[in-house]
C-alpha cells in the first residue's frame, strides 16, 4: 500500500487500526518464529509451544480482494486515511473517470482531505474528509482512537469510529447516510483471545420496525499455520428471518495464504502468493448458488520501489482485463494513477486518472 | 479399405472432440459447467503462481 501523506509516521499508520494491515506482515499472518531449541524443564517446553492469535476474520481473503462485506468500508477507510488509491490487495481497484485527491495533516492527530471526482459512470462530486488519530497506542503502529469521517456536496455522511477498549477488545461503529436518511448503523465488538477471535455485530437494528442484522464470526487456530472458523448472519425482516452459515479454513505457508470459505449458497476460495518482494499473486473463485454465477480471478502486484512505482494487473473468467499504476512523482508530494477495465465479453471500456497530492 | 476409413474418421473424431470441447468451455448458460471450468481455472492459477513467479525482474541482463 502506497501511503503518500506528508504527516507524521503517526498519520501514516492509522490504517493498522482498520482492518487493513500494512507490510511488513502483522503477528498472526505469516508462520510463527520456531520455538528455541529444547533445553528446559517440560513446562518451559510446552508454555513456549502456544498457538498464535489468528487475526480478524474479515483478513482471510484480504490479501486478494478484501471481504464481501468489509471491502467497501475498507477501501472508502484506506483513501480517507491514506489519500491513496492504492491497497494491500493484490487486485487492482478500478478508477472510474478523474479523481483529484488533496490531503493535508493539520497536526499528527487531524488530518483532512478534499476528494474531487469527474466520472460517467458514477456520481460526480466534491468530497470532504477529515480523520482523527488518538493519543493511545496499542503497538508500534496501532493507534487509537481513530475517527474518519466523510461528506459529499449532497449531505451525505460517511463515518466511521474505532476504538481499543482493552487490550483484547475492539470496537467499531459506523454511520452512513444519503442527505437526511440513515442507510447504515452498524456497531462491531471484536474480541481477540490468545488463540482465537470473537466478533460480534449488529446492522440496522430498527426495534420499531422489528428489524436488523446480527453477525457472528469466530476464528480458531488450530494449529500455527491452521485457522478455521465459522461466521453465521441473522437477517431479520417484518415477516421474514433467514439466518447463513458458513465455514471458513485458513492455511499460512512461509510465502502463500490459501483460504477457503464454504457456505449454504456460496463459496469462496482465495490464494495468495508472495514470490518475492517485489511480486505478489491472487487466485480468487467466487461461487454463488442463487445466482448460479461462478468466476474466477487471477491478479498480480509488481513493485519497483527503484522506479516508485505499483503496477496491478487483473484477469477474471467473464472476461475482464484490467490495470492499474501508481507512481510517485519524486521529490513533488505527488502521485500519479492510471488505470483501465476492459470487458470483452459485454464491449465496455473503462479508463480512469488521478491524482493524489499530499 | 476399412483402414482408410479409420483414417478418414479419426481426424474428423478428433475434430469433433476439439469442438464439442470448445462449446462445453465456452457455455455459460449450464452453472455446473461453470463450475467446474472455473475449479480448473482456479487450480491452474494456483499453478502458475506457485511456480511460474520465481523471476527476478531487476535481475542484471545477461551479456552476450
Amino acid at each position: 500500500m502506497v501511503f503518500l501523506s506528508s504527516a507524521s509516521p503517526r498519520m501514516g499508520s492509522v490504517l493498522a487500526a482498520s482492518a487493513a494491515p500494512a507490510p511488513p506482515l502483522p503477528p498472526g499472518f505469516g508462520l510463527p518464529p520456531l520455538p528455541p531449541p529444547a533445553t528446559g524443564s517440560g513446562p518451559q517446553r510446552e508454555a513456549k509451544n502456544v498457538l498464535p492469535n489468528p487475526g480478524a476474520f474479515e483478513q482471510c481473503h484480504q490479501k486478494c480482494k478484501g471481504n464481501g462485506s468489509g471491502a467497501s468500508e475498507g477501501a472508502a477507510l484506506r483513501l480517507e486515511v491514506t489519500g491513496s488509491f492504492s491497497s494491500s490487495e493484490v487486485f487492482p481497484t478500478q478508477v472510474n473517470g478523474v479523481r483529484l485527491v488533496l490531503n493535508k495533516a493539520l497536526s499528527k492527530h487531524f488530518q483532512v482531505n478534499h476528494s474531487l471526482q469527474l466520472s460517467s459512470t458514477e456520481d460526480s462530486g466534491y468530497r470532504f474528509g477529515t480523520v482523527f488519530v488518538g493519543s493511545g497506542q496499542a503497538g508500534p503502529a496501532e493507534f487509537y482512537p481513530v475517527l474518519v469521517g466523510d461528506v459529499d456536496s449532497s449531505g451525505s455522511l460517511n463515518a466511521q469510529v474505532i476504538h481499543r477498549v482493552t487490550d483484547r477488545i475492539r470496537s467499531k461503529v459506523v454511520f452512513q447516510t444519503h442527505q437526511q436518511t440513515f442507510v447504515t448503523w452498524k456497531a462491531d465488538t471484536e474480541f481477540r483471545g490468545e488463540d482465537f477471535t470473537a466478533a460480534v455485530a449488529f446492522t440496522n437494528p430498527d426495534v420499531l420496525d422489528d428489524s436488523g442484522m446480527v453477525i457472528t464470526h469466530y476464528l480458531q487456530s488450530v494449529t500455527p499455520a491452521l485457522a478455521m472458523g465459522g461466521h453465521l448472519v441473522y437477517r431479520r425482516r417484518p415477516g421474514d428471518e433467514a439466518s447463513f452459515l458458513s465455514l471458513v479454513g485458513r492455511y499460512t505457508g512461509s510465502n502463500f495464504v490459501g483460504a477457503l470459505t464454504l457456505g449454504w449458497a456460496s463459496v469462496q476460495a482465495s490464494y495468495y502468493h508472495r514470490a518475492s518482494d517485489k511480486l505478489q499473486l491472487g487466485v480468487e473463485l467466487e461461487t454463488g448458488a442463487f445466482l448460479e454465477d461462478s468466476s474466477v480471478t487471477f491478479g498480480y502486484q509488481l513493485d519497483v520501489p527503484e522506479a516508485n512505482l505499483q503496477f496491478k494487473g487483473v484477469i477474471n473468467s467473464n472476461w475482464v482485463v484490467g490495470a492499474t499504476l501508481e507512481k510517485k512523482l519524486l521529490p513533488l508530494p505527488l502521485s500519479l494513477v492510471l488505470c483501465s477495465f476492459l470487458n470483452h465479453q459485454k464491449n465496455k471500456f473503462h479508463c480512469g486518472f488521478g491524482v493524489v497530492i499530499g | 479399405m476399412s483402414g482408410s476409413n479409420v483414417k478418414g474418421s479419426f481426424p474428423s473424431r478428433v475434430s469433433a472432440w476439439i469442438s464439442s470441447t470448445y462449446r462445453f468451455a465456452t457455455d455459460r448458460n449450464d452453472f455446473r459447467r461453470n463450475l467446474l471450468v472455473n475449479l480448473g481455472l482456479f487450480a491452474a492459477g494456483v499453478w502458475v503462481a506457485r511456480n511460474l513467479s520465481d523471476f527476478d525482474l531487476m535481475s542484471p541482463q545477461p551479456v552476450t
